[in-house]
């Protein structure tokens, strides 16, 4: 059996290799769970008592950290993780991780109201720091861009708001909270519009448009007008069920957006080339920008 | 430095191309080759500034490669074929080279020549004359032997730049042409790919030169890197060069004239002025035979070299007097005839060439042409002048160079003749800044082309043509690809002359021969040495070629690996590699392809690390052979006549000769040929043994670059280049054909249309369209021309197991797959890297398509020879080859036995079929 | 004013031979697949005025490298003297800075990686298990600028001190040296010709220049 060579072109944008699934999970789950932490702060002074939610949220920053962990290439060392808290956000988001897990150990603990809100403001403070580590990577179009940020925010607390009203069909108590995920859907869908708008705008890989273009319809309907729809309706008429699916369709959106964010839609920059050299008395030509969306002069 | 130190370097050099030696260092640590670094204590000494390229590197894998051959082998099954197993088994060294010994013996017992008046020992060596620069002492084996049939080409004649070899070495010494890179302003260059296959050398001197504001066209059909790294690009119709240099002809003649042209070399250097009678053949003096010109201070013609004569280059002339001499000495008197000067001849020839017509046929716009032949002209600055060496030179800095499949095949004699005649036509033959050959094979000797220059007929350099004359002509070839029976310009200069001789002729007479064949029919040779050359990939029908290859009695390869030629081996020989095994050879001077320096000298490729496994020093094999086939004392005395490279090992001044009577060691031997090496070069002032060259690497002294050109030496002998009218050639052809047809064969017929005085343009292409008519196919079925082009990456190397090379090579465009049009593909449905299958009216090859803006439409384009299925780790890389489907045959072979890489294919998105 | 090692490259003389390419790979034993440099090879253009360029790249050694900046160990470095570095005893191999260059000059490799499959003398001598896991790029031959200090040689001048790609290219298209050094053989390439960096609009601060065309 022959194998053929590999990719012909070597300059156009290719899919990012090195974060896989494991990365994914940790978007994913570390989004979800920081947000749930916000948002079962939030619910907080409801009085009931939502200590389960927190080591849910626990559970799920954890779950993440350990799926990264397991993607490093040096696990043993992985305390070295620390030493750049001046730029890096990775290092930050260690701190604020360790920060969230202190805290949260004391809500669940103590049950203080000040730990819970400590538990919450570190779970946003997760969720910011993960969408700062994707904004300083500037060899990835699709991250760098600074409403990929507000996105991976707004997705993270959209999934806490949605974990939260799922929790209705154990505590009814929270099904007004229905409000707040439809809420926050309409923000999502806002900054997605806008960053999908803006990735158009000032150009990148053609790979990343298309990803984003093939989530778009189910994204929008499932992540947000189903959210939108029934947590509203559900708040209003006090259906648990109708807020938990609401809760349900957002996370389920989410953690999609963000595996195709992380995978498929995660292009590198790819190579340009401004000028093409004269060669001897020849002339010289005009450069290339294979494989985006728009040749973005340099 | 000692060879216990931990980290060492060590000098040597590459030679797996042409433009070689390159220098480089070994850095070994422990005894392990680890680096390939430059040498830079070479830096002023190579004109490549001591940098290998890129194929050097891969040395070291090859080196330690476990794919190797690691010891001897025999095959045990003894059927061969591609679907046999040769179940090789490792023996041992005294019973492999018995074994050989013992078949060479009975063949000397036999005689070395057969009952079909063909040698009975035939031996085939890879590309343009490389292994010997690896093969230690084997040519003193060789010569040692006697007769050895050099037929069986791994390409050469269908694959080298074989019409440039033929005719550039009868026009001007040129082997090899090259531009004079250092000097030149302008160059258009048909396909010629230096960027590629010209070295580090040639690199370097193009790059200096574009930083110079040098301008090079290359027309061409694809953008190749040559093309990528011109100035303008002109994707030409492929094969179509001759009608496009033509035209360049024609506008220089016709639109700008003869008082734009250079003049004096016209009439001094050339024999434009020669007249030439009705018939078209010279007007000669009665007397003498001697060619008449028209002189313009007598106004009468007089012979070529009447003192003070002031011959008219162009005109008409009443010529009271004359004779012609056709062929066969046939002696025909003319009185009152008129005389048309050959310069004249080529002007009314060349005419109804002009740039709309070239523009057809070309597919290059004829203000393209107009423009570029006044470019050429402008560039040529007729009449300026430069300093070489304290010598005021004529400067004439254009250059038209030619690449593979433009100077082979048919058309390849169109092109060389009006790449010659442009540099005529502006005195930019031989000259600085024009066009230089750089080595003479079929000429002696082979180290100085100056030296082979000698008065020959009607004023000309002397020739050795092949014998033509009822009397002399070889009726019975005593090679199997006919060389001095149907070549003649190829000459009769030993081993060189051979190779070049119509190879694919010898593969396929094996098989089947014309109708009209009367010669005695080809045999197989009884034993075939086989070394660096892998047939069954790199000619063309390669899967014939391996059946054919099958029928061989007897082969012993010098293997590295296992490869599809040797698969069919009965005796696989392991030889110390690249980084093993000691050579010193010659350097600099004039060698191939851009190598002109300022020095020459020795330089050594020494052991740096013990060999793998049980490999052998070549020179040990060849010793051991030589003692074994009781030819030592016939061996050792090449060796002392310097057949081993360099010079004799007895000379005035000194005497290093080896005992005939004693088995020299490697190291005795090569000690020996660097002190007679040092001493010759030097006059006598240094002797330097083969422990100064470990250290030293490399011995030089200075030539003047003078040189490196022709014309000063034909000057000082009163000599005029033959052209631009081809008078002897045409006899020639007149006389072979003759030959021929007393013993009835018309088979060659058509190749003897070549031997024309001028050539005409005929349609080149449509050859290969005929052919496939002939075949039973169908044109329209078969709408795409097939080219392939080189890769520095590969060219030469017999490295296609070298895991390196694949790996970088991948960076290239196209270099893996086969190189479409975008546009060509989208209408066919293929998309970047989809499995395409091309096929031929032969057979099919299989690749990924590589979408590119930069070929022609209608061209297809495969890099390199691949199609492995026997040598490891290529064999599992899907890449395609034009090899695999290009045919082999009488009607693409042209009169000096050539073909080139060009197939009329069909392509279609398909992967390759299970088998 | 200490020296910032920059490179320059003139496109004019490239011919996309490799030569570098491999001369890295036998310099610094990357293994199969891993090229701390390449020659990208780039058409432009529309038929028949079609050109093809050939762009070495390899880590640009940024003056504000991104890698640095996400790197949370602080394996990757930004010298003094320009050189961007990684230490691999620090590297935990989490791929932000893979992320975070937008040249593709950063690799990681889990597994030892052998040309044939079984590992060879020369690649065993040279193996080193501290490069696995870790991310590793061009150090534009670090060990070498090193030792200039104790030589007194220069970089860019002395073979001996000059990255190995430089010293292989047959085409004479790369340049080594101190931007800051007005002698230097950079300096004066860059002003007697017109170039660029690439992707010069992220703000990275690239330290490879490319020479396009003369003044």
């Amino acid at each position: 059996m022959k194998r053929s060579g590999r990719a012909l072109d070597r300059m156009s944008p290719r899919r990012q290799t090195s974060w896989d699934a494991r990365a994914a999970t940790n978007f994913i789950c570390g989004g979800a769970g920081g947000g749930l932490l916000a948002a079962t702060a939030l619910a907080s002074p409801l009085g009931v008592d939502l200590r389960s939610l927190i080591v849910l949220g626990l559970a799920l920053v954890g779950l993440g950290l350990l799926a990264v962990w397991l993607e490093i290439g040096r696990p043993l060392r992985a305390l070295n993780v620390y030493r750049n808290v001046a730029t890096s956000w990775m290092t930050r988001e260690a701190l604020v991780a360790t920060l969230l897990f202190a805290a949260g150990a004391a809500a669940v603990v103590l049950d203080q109201p000040a730990a819970i809100w400590l538990a919450g403001l570190s779970g946003i403070g997760l969720v910011y720091a993960q969408g700062r580590i994707l904004r300083n990577q500037k060899g990835i179009p699709a991250w760098r861009h600074g409403l990929c940020a507000a996105l991976v925010v707004a997705t993270g607390v959209t999934e806490g708001a949605g974990l939260l009203v799922m929790a209705a069909l154990i505590w009814p108590a929270l099904t007004p909270f229905g409000v707040l995920l439809a809420v926050l859907a309409v923000a999502r869908l806002v900054v997605w519009r806008r960053y999908r708008e803006s990735l158009r705008g000032v150009g990148v890989p053609v790979g990343t448009l298309k990803a984003f273009d093939a989530i778009d319809v189910p994204f929008v309907w499932v992540g947000h007008a189903v959210p939108i729809g029934l947590g509203i309706a559900g708040a209003l008429l006090g259906w648990p069920i109708a807020v938990a699916l609401a809760g349900a369709a957002a996370v389920v959106a989410g953690a999609w957006f963000k595996f195709v964010l992380i995978g498929r839609a995660a292009l590198t920059q790819g190579f340009a080339l401004p000028q093409a050299p004269a060669r001897g008395s020849g002339r010289p030509g005009v450069g290339a920008r294979p494989g985006w969306s728009r040749a973005k002069a340099q | 430095m000692t060879a216990d130190e931990p980290v060492r370097r060590v000098p040597t050099f590459c030679y797996n191309c042409v433009s070689g030696p390159d220098f480089l260092t070994v850095k070994v640590e422990n005894g392990i080759a680890t680096e390939i670094e430059p040498n830079f204590a070479a830096e002023t000494v190579h004109p490549g500034r001591g940098r290998p390229c890129v194929k050097a590197y891969g040395l070291v894998q090859k080196t330690y490669n476990p794919n190797r051959v690691r010891t001897p082998m025999k095959r045990t099954n003894p059927k061969k074929g591609r679907d046999e197993d040769p179940g090789f088994t490792p023996i041992s060294w005294d019973e492999a080279l018995d074994t050989i010994a013992e078949r060479l013996k009975a063949v000397r017992t036999g005689g070395l020549i057969d009952q079909a008046g063909l040698p009975r020992l035939a031996a085939s060596f890879g590309h343009g004359g490389t292994p010997a620069n690896y093969m230690g002492t084997f040519p003193a084996f060789l010569a040692a032997w006697g007769p050895v049939d050099f037929s069986f080409g791994s390409g050469q004649g269908v694959k080298c730049t074989h019409s440039e070899h033929l005719y550039g070495e009868f026009w001007h010494r040129a082997f090899t042409v090259s531009a004079d890179t250092p000097n030149t302003r302008y160059v258009i260059a048909c396909g010629a790919n230096v960027e590629v296959t010209g070295g580090p050398t040639a690199v370097i001197r193009h790059a200096d030169a574009r930083i110079r504001g040098y301008k090079r066209v290359q027309v061409e059909p694809s953008l190749t890197i040559t093309a990528a790294c011109s100035a303008e690009w002109v994707p030409i119709r492929p094969k179509t060069d001759p009608a496009f240099l033509f035209a360049l002809i024609n506008v220089l003649i016709h639109e700008h004239g003869l008082a734009a042209l250079d003049q004096p070399f016209l009439r001094d250097r050339t024999a434009s002025a020669y007249l030439v009678g009705p018939n078209g053949l010279y007007l000669r003096d009665r007397a003498t035979g001697k060619p008449l010109v028209w002189d313009e201070t007598r106004r009468a013609a007089v012979a070529f070299d009447t003192a003070r004569a002031v011959p008219a280059v162009a005109g008409r002339f009443r010529v009271a007097t004359a004779v012609t001499m056709d062929a066969d000495r046939v002696r025909v008197n003319h009185a009152g005839v008129e005389g048309t000067t050959a310069f004249q001849a080529l002007s009314d020839h060349i005419a109804r060439y002009t740039p709309e017509w070239a523009a057809a046929i070309c597919d290059v716009p004829a203000e393209t042409i107009r423009r570029i032949a006044g470019e050429y002209l402008e560039a040529a600055s007729i009449g300026a002048t430069i300093d070489i060496d304290g010598h005021t030179m004529p400067l004439r800095p254009v250059a038209v160079t030619l690449g593979k499949s433009v100077n082979n095949g048919w058309g390849a004699y169109e092109c060389c003749w009006a790449r010659t005649v442009l540099a005529m036509l502006v005195g930019a033959l031989e000259n600085p800044g024009g066009i230089l050959g750089t080595t003479v094979r079929l000429n002696r000797p082979h180290d100085n082309r100056h030296l082979s220059v000698k008065p020959g007929d009607d004023g000309f350099m002397v020739q050795h043509f092949n014998p033509t004359s009822r009397e002399r002509w070889e009726a019975t070839p005593t090679t199997r690809n006919l060389h001095r029976t149907l070549v003649p310009i190829v000459g009769r200069n030993g081993g060189w002359s051979q190779a070049l001789g119509p190879t694919q002729l010898a593969w396929m007479f094996q098989e089947e021969r014309p109708a009209d064949w009367p010669m005695p029919e080809p045999t197989h040779p009884d034993v075939w040495f086989v070394y660096r050359s892998n047939p069954a990939i790199s000619f063309w029908d390669t899967r014939r070629l391996a059946e054919s290859i099958a029928r061989f009695p007897f082969m012993v390869a010098f293997a590295y690996t296992v490869d599809e030629t040797n698969y069919m081996a009965d005796l696989l020989l392991p030889e110390a590699t690249d980084l093993e095994s000691t050579q010193l050879i010659r350097m600099g001077a004039t060698k191939y392809m851009e190598h002109f320096w300022d020095c020459h000298g020795v330089v050594l490729r020494q052991q740096a690390v013990e060999p793998q496994g049980e490999a052998r020093d070549f020179t040990w094999i060849a010793t051991e052979l030589a003692r074994r086939t009781g030819l030592l004392s016939a061996y050792v005395e090449q060796l002392n006549r310097g057949v081993a490279g360099v010079a004799p090992l007895k000379g005035e001044g000194y005497d290093v000769r080896l005992d005939p009577a004693e088995v020299p060691e490697p190291e005795r031997i090569w000690d020996a040929i660097c002190r007679a090496a040092t001493f010759t070069l030097s006059d006598g002032r240094d002797t330097h043994g083969l422990d100064w060259f470990r250290q030293h690497g490399f011995y030089k002294v200075p030539v003047s670059r003078r040189s490196w050109y022709l014309t000063p030496t034909l000057e000082e002998q009163g000599l005029r280049y033959e052209l631009p009218y081809q008078e002897r050639l045409m006899r020639i052809g007149r006389e072979l054909r003759n030959r021929l047809h007393e013993q009835n064969m018309h088979w060659w017929d058509e190749q003897l249309a070549e031997y024309a005085a001028l050539p005409d343009w005929h349609d080149v292409p449509g050859r290969w369209e005929q052919a496939l008519i002939a075949a039973g196919a169908r044109t329209e079925d078969f709408p795409f021309w097939l080219l392939t082009t080189k890769s520095m990456q590969y060219h030469s190397g017999g490295n296609a197991s070298i895991a390196l090379m694949d790996e970088v090579s991948e960076n290239l465009r196209g270099h893996t797959g086969v190189i479409i049009h975008v546009d060509t593909a989208t209408t066919l449905g293929i998309g970047d890297g989809d499995p395409v299958e091309v096929r031929s009216h032969i057979g099919a090859t299989y690749g990924r398509a590589a979408l590119v803006k930069g070929v022609r439409p209608d061209t297809l384009v495969i890099v390199g020879q691949f199609d492995h299925w026997a040598t490891p780790y290529i064999k599992d890389i899907e890449r395609a080859s034009l090899n695999s489907i290009a045919p082999m045959t009488l009607a693409l072979t042209d009169a000096t036995g050539s073909g080139a890489d060009i197939v009329r294919v069909a392509v279609r998105r398909m992967e390759r079929p299970a088998a | 004013m200490s020296p910032r090692y920059v490179m320059v490259i003139d496109l004019r003389r490239c011919v996309g031979c490799q030569t570098c390419t491999a001369a890295c790979k036998s310099a610094n034993a990357t293994p199969p697949g891993v090229q701390w440099r390449r020659v990208l090879d780039q058409e432009s253009g529309e038929y028949p005025d079609v050109r093809r360029t050939f762009l070495p790249v390899s880590c640009m050694h940024c003056a504000e490298p991104p890698c640095a900046e996400v790197c949370p160990t602080t394996a990757t470095q930004k010298r003094e003297d320009g050189l961007v570095t990684i230490d691999y005893d620090v590297c935990i191999g989490c791929a932000n800075c893979i992320m975070a260059c937008p040249y593709d000059a950063r690799t990681i490799q889990h597994e030892p990686r052998w040309a044939y499959g079984v590992p060879m003398a020369h690649e065993l001598a040279r193996a080193d298990p501290g490069r696995l896991s870790v991310a590793t790029k061009c150090t534009f031959c670090k060990e070498r600028i090193d030792r200039a200090a104790i030589t007194g040689q220069t970089p860019g001048v002395d073979p001996e001190v000059t990255p190995a790609c430089v010293n292989s290219c047959i085409s004479g298209a790369m340049l080594f040296g101190d931007i800051n050094d007005p002698t230097s053989g950079v300096v004066k390439l860059l002003e007697s010709a017109r170039h660029f960096r690439v992707h010069e609009d992220l703000g990275t601060g690239p330290s490879i220049y490319y020479i396009w065309s003369e003044t």
